[in-house]
């Protein structure tokens, strides 16, 4: 269901508005001046854009239920095939730098958790809140202008060399060495938000009773933090960490752009602008469903580790 | 009540800026204010002025490191009637009327040749630069008999004595006006290069301004009489000017715009959306809140469905599409950012409301008769206060950087100058790979310190309002 008024809304949005407001027609900015008005209206009718929209809708909700994409305006191949093309890069550099922000996120918060107030605790926070607060492109354009051009550390663009290396160990180096600066830059951004929402909730935790108890108890330090606080702050964190999943599938769209990334957010850009909706529509209906899923699991696993949730 | 609310405003601004974070962030959010308000005043130029020394050109204090001493700036000549120097006038009267230099010529006799100089010493003690402009308003009237006619050229001699024709208006056989608007010439001029014998990819600047020392412009009047006629040509004040290669605080973009300026001018943009979009978040998340919190039942079943569809919008593609399918609009960007980023509030809102709902004070309330509106408006609004001003700062933050990223990538408001403009341009035109640093690294920085202030602000009065988070310091 909610899907479902996502999928109006996204529909309203990129299609209705721009009609209703604009009078745009998405064949309009794919369309080559020159043709005749037949071939117009076959185009047209190959793509079923000469329908009326609440029947394109309709038609358009019915076809994803059998996985049909619909096929982009420009290749004119599947869109679900050009998805897959281009869905492991991005899962392989947003998975990569998820999972790494949340392990680095989770030690670092809980490491000036401990030492809050002291020197290390005001160091990490200024920095994190200073990380926090720079655009995500400036960062990649830095690391770019830096390790890229000036140091040649790092390739410029690209996800692999062109040709590709062929044996498959030097393949994956090849790979692992495009991909360190926009890990990096991933990295950057997402540390500095993350363990500071980590650091404030075992905070808020440690005014709590239990912990007195605990203390008076004689329980060591550390133990408190893993055994007591860590086990009462992983709802908030799941919930979270499932909010940033569908991210992994759309993309960062900003870093793939600046970096040339072969993957799901640059295409998302590029679709974008060449007025390429079925592939748009697409992206953003595989990361809506996405979203929605993941917070299911969210629940459910957040129910399975917390014993106060019960699953009805 | 209402009193009551402003002293914990004022308390806690107070207790902000006894704290060292707090202050921090207020101190440069008000320097950011000063100079979005006073950014006429501030910013030299106006933002969309082109062309005010040549592309490229480096801050002007950077001079004073050896390697970028001797840059040009920007050298202005204004040669009117009285700097011109008469070299040879061949007995010929010119009258000097307001800038102009007016000379009549008629004749009796068959056929009259005078040629005038005219000489203007300047001095040039930079190294070369790429480009020069200028322009020369005349007029040249032609009375009666055809065959008179008159030639204007201008000359740049060099100290070592070679002499290039820059301008040359041909032999004038006619009535001409050349004032509005005036002749120019200008040494990206592929026609003039190839006359002075240089090739189209060749700098003429570069070659004529090689040396430092005294030029000289020098105009060359011809004219022509023949008999029964007469020849007027007025000559207007000659601008001439070398485009400097060092101008401003922050020196220019790739078209010569003042790069300071822009960045003066962006402050406003970011401001604006930053605060814009989150007062609309906050109050469109406050609203939904309130009812669906106050309210519960379907009501609440309804709105918070809303929510939720919302929260499953991945922002960034979306803003991304929309942009480009509706248009490049700042206001369309405020607002749709204010319409993806209301949802945690209000959930956060709703569940605070909830809570409050059932409280002693709201029942006796109902009990004397109150009205919801009035409860909301009495009891419950201000409980929330906190939260609201929590929300409203730390909303900023984001809504900054989204508009600066879709600026970056092109989808910003195309008349209004903004920091992820000014990057975009910077990124598109080579900037980055000619260590532009002076273009890159000051929008970059003022996004972060302005969305940083935002953050100390926020985190300060978190604490303030939150003493669990002060726990145990």
């Amino acid at each position: 269901m909610v899907l479902f008024t996502a999928l109006v809304l996204e529909f309203l949005l990129l299609r209705v508005l721009p009609y209703y407001i604009l009078g745009i027609d998405p064949s309009f900015f794919f369309m080559n001046p020159n043709l005749t008005n037949e071939q117009r209206a076959l185009i047209r009718k190959t793509f079923g854009l000469d329908e009326p929209l609440p029947y394109q809708f309709v038609k358009y909700v019915l076809s994803l239920f059998t996985g049909n994409l619909g096929y982009s305006f420009y290749t004119r191949r599947p869109v679900a095939s050009e998805l897959m093309e281009r869905l492991p890069n991005t899962l392989i550099l947003l998975g990569t730098s998820t999972i790494l922000v949340i392990l680095i996120g989770i030690g670092v918060g809980l490491l000036i958790a401990m030492k809050r107030g002291g020197k290390v605790d005001t160091t990490i926070v200024t920095t994190g809140v200073f990380l926090n607060s720079f655009p995500a492109f400036f960062l990649g354009l830095l690391f770019l202008l830096v390790f890229g051009y000036y140091f040649r550390l790092f390739p410029m663009a690209g996800t692999v060399s062109r040709p590709p290396p062929q044996d498959f160990f030097s393949y994956i180096v090849d790979y692992l060495w495009h991909m360190t600066l926009p890990l990096l830059t991933q990295l950057m951004i997402g540390i500095g938000g993350f363990a500071l929402f980590i650091r404030s909730l075992f905070i808020t935790q440690l005014g709590e009773d239990y912990i007195v108890t605990a203390r008076a108890k004689g329980v060591s330090e550390e133990k408190i933090m893993m055994r007591h606080v860590l086990r009462n702050i992983l709802p908030p964190i799941i919930t979270v960490v499932a909010l940033e999943l569908p991210g992994i599938v759309s993309g960062a769209v900003i870093t793939e752009t600046i970096f040339s990334w072969y993957g799901v957010g640059r295409w998302l850009f590029e679709a974008s602008m060449q007025f390429d909706y079925p592939v748009v529509q697409a992206v953003l209906f595989i990361s809506i469903v996405l979203t929605v899923t993941s917070l299911y699991i969210a629940d459910i696993v957040i129910a399975l580790v917390d014993p106060r949730v019960r699953l009805k | 009540m209402k009193s009551d609310k402003y002293s914990t405003f004022t308390s806690a601004l107070k207790w902000a800026t006894s704290h060292k974070k707090g202050s921090l962030g207020l101190l440069i959010l008000i320097l950011f204010l000063l100079i979005a308000i006073f950014a006429d005043f501030i910013a030299p130029h106006k933002p969309d002025e082109l062309g005010l020394a040549d592309g490229l050109a480096v801050p002007i204090w950077l001079k004073s490191l050896p390697e970028y001493r001797n840059l040009p700036e920007n050298v202005v000549i204004m040669a009117s009637s009285n700097n011109w120097n008469i070299k040879s006038s061949e007995g010929l009267q010119l009258q000097r009327s307001n800038q102009w230099l007016i000379c009549n010529i008629s004749t009796n006799e068959n056929y009259l040749r005078k040629v005038i100089f005219l000489e203007y010493p300047f001095n040039y003690s930079y190294s070369p630069p790429r480009i020069f402009e200028g322009k020369l308003p005349f007029t040249v009237s032609v009375y009666e008999a055809p065959g008179s006619y008159a030639r204007l050229q201008l000359y740049i001699e060099t100290p070592s004595g070679r002499n290039y024709e820059i301008f040359d208006s041909g032999s004038i056989a006619y009535n001409k006006s050349m004032i509005d608007p005036p002749a120019r010439f200008d040494a990206r001029d592929v026609s003039l290069k190839l006359m002075l014998g240089f090739a189209p990819d060749e700098d003429v600047g570069e070659k004529i301004f090689a040396e430092e020392g005294t030029y000289h412009l020098r105009l060359v009047l011809t004219f022509v009489v023949v008999n029964g006629s007469t020849l007027k040509v007025a000559i207007g004040p000659l601008y001439f000017r070398i485009l400097g290669l060092a101008y401003g605080l922050l020196g220019t973009d790739n078209l010569g715009a003042d790069l300071f300026s822009n960045l003066i001018y962006g402050t406003r943009v970011s401001l604006l959306v930053g605060v814009m979009a989150s007062v609309i978040s906050v109050s469109i998340g406050l609203v939904v809140g309130l009812v669906s919190g106050y309210k519960g039942g379907i009501v609440d079943q309804i709105l918070m469905f809303f929510t939720d569809t919302l929260l499953f919008m991945p922002v960034i593609p979306l803003l991304v599409a929309v942009s480009v399918f509706i248009g490049k609009n700042l206001y369309l960007t405020i607002s749709l950012i204010a319409l993806l980023s209301w949802m945690g509030f209000a959930r956060n809102c709703r569940s605070y409301v909830m809570s409050l709902r059932d409280r002693l004070f709201v029942e006796s309330a109902k009990a004397l008769g109150a009205s919801d509106i009035y409860i909301i408006f009495r009891h419950i609004l201000p409980q929330l206060t906190p939260i609201v001003y929590i929300t409203l700062v730390m909303n900023v933050p984001g809504a900054i950087l989204l508009e600066a990223s879709l600026s970056f990538l092109n989808l910003g408001d195309p008349s209004i100058p903004s920091w992820g403009r000014m990057l975009y341009n910077a990124y598109y035109s080579g900037a980055f790979f000619r260590m532009v640093w002076w273009w890159i690294i000051p929008p970059g920085l003022m996004i972060a310190l302005l969305a940083m202030s935002f953050v100390l602000i926020g985190q300060t009065l978190d604490e303030v309002f939150n003493p669990k988070l002060r726990a145990r310091r």
